[in-house]
């Protein structure tokens, strides 16, 4: 068996263990918003503003953000590739989505640029 | 979920923009279809998030036997009804 470790290409071990590496980062994320809206009594602004204005905070947000299109691109490759037997259509629905969770990133990366 | 996200961004994006932003997503976030949006959202994020740290149990080997599984799965359900309707509370009490 030729293991080809310099090819981008996914395995099933790879797809397998980046699934559940942003899972837990995207949970953790997700528990530290909560955390946020139940600890603060109100959320003005300035508060909003100064939450996502520190670097750490940019930082995990993106890093979220990318997780979201790790965890997003391989949910749906399985997804689709259970039930879209099509594989024209299939390829453009991937097209669409992988662009959609690029898109988020990108956006992402500039709202916290303006922050 | 995935969708969502659109609603997420924009609303993020625009609260951090400026006061005026600030205030016209809090303004629409009043309306009871934004709560709906948000809380169904909320409630199917908490679904997959449940579901998934039960299948990081799963594969460290745990609740493989029919009745485990099965109690495991209610657990599942029964813990995310819970959940949702404190989201709902949350949202709209």
């Amino acid at each position: 068996m030729v293991l080809n470790q310099a090819s981008l290409k996914r395995d099933g071990v790879k797809d397998y263990v980046s699934l559940r590496a942003t899972a837990i980062i995207l949970t953790l994320y997700t528990l530290f918003i909560l955390g946020f809206f139940l600890v603060t009594p109100e959320v003005t602004y300035d508060v909003w503003k100064a939450l996502f204005s520190g670097l750490l905070m940019k930082a995990f947000t993106l890093l979220t953000l990318a997780c979201i299109a790790v965890h997003t691109k391989i949910g749906l490759w399985q997804v689709l590739t259970d039930y879209v037997k099509n594989a024209a259509l299939r390829g453009v629905l991937q097209f669409l989505l992988y662009t959609l969770a690029f898109g988020y990133v990108a956006v992402g990366l500039f709202v916290l640029w303006g922050v | 979920m995935f969708f969502a996200l659109v609603f997420v961004i924009w609303a993020w994006a625009v609260s951090l923009s400026s006061p005026e932003g600030f205030e016209q997503v809090k303004l629409v976030l009043q309306s009871f279809i934004a709560k709906f949006i948000a809380w169904g959202t909320i409630t199917v994020l908490l679904y997959h998030m449940i579901g998934g740290i039960r299948h990081l149990i799963m594969d460290m080997g745990h609740w493989e036997e029919l009745k485990s599984g099965n109690l495991s799965a209610v657990i599942t359900i029964v813990l995310w009804i819970v959940l949702a309707v404190l989201t709902g509370v949350w949202l709209w009490f």
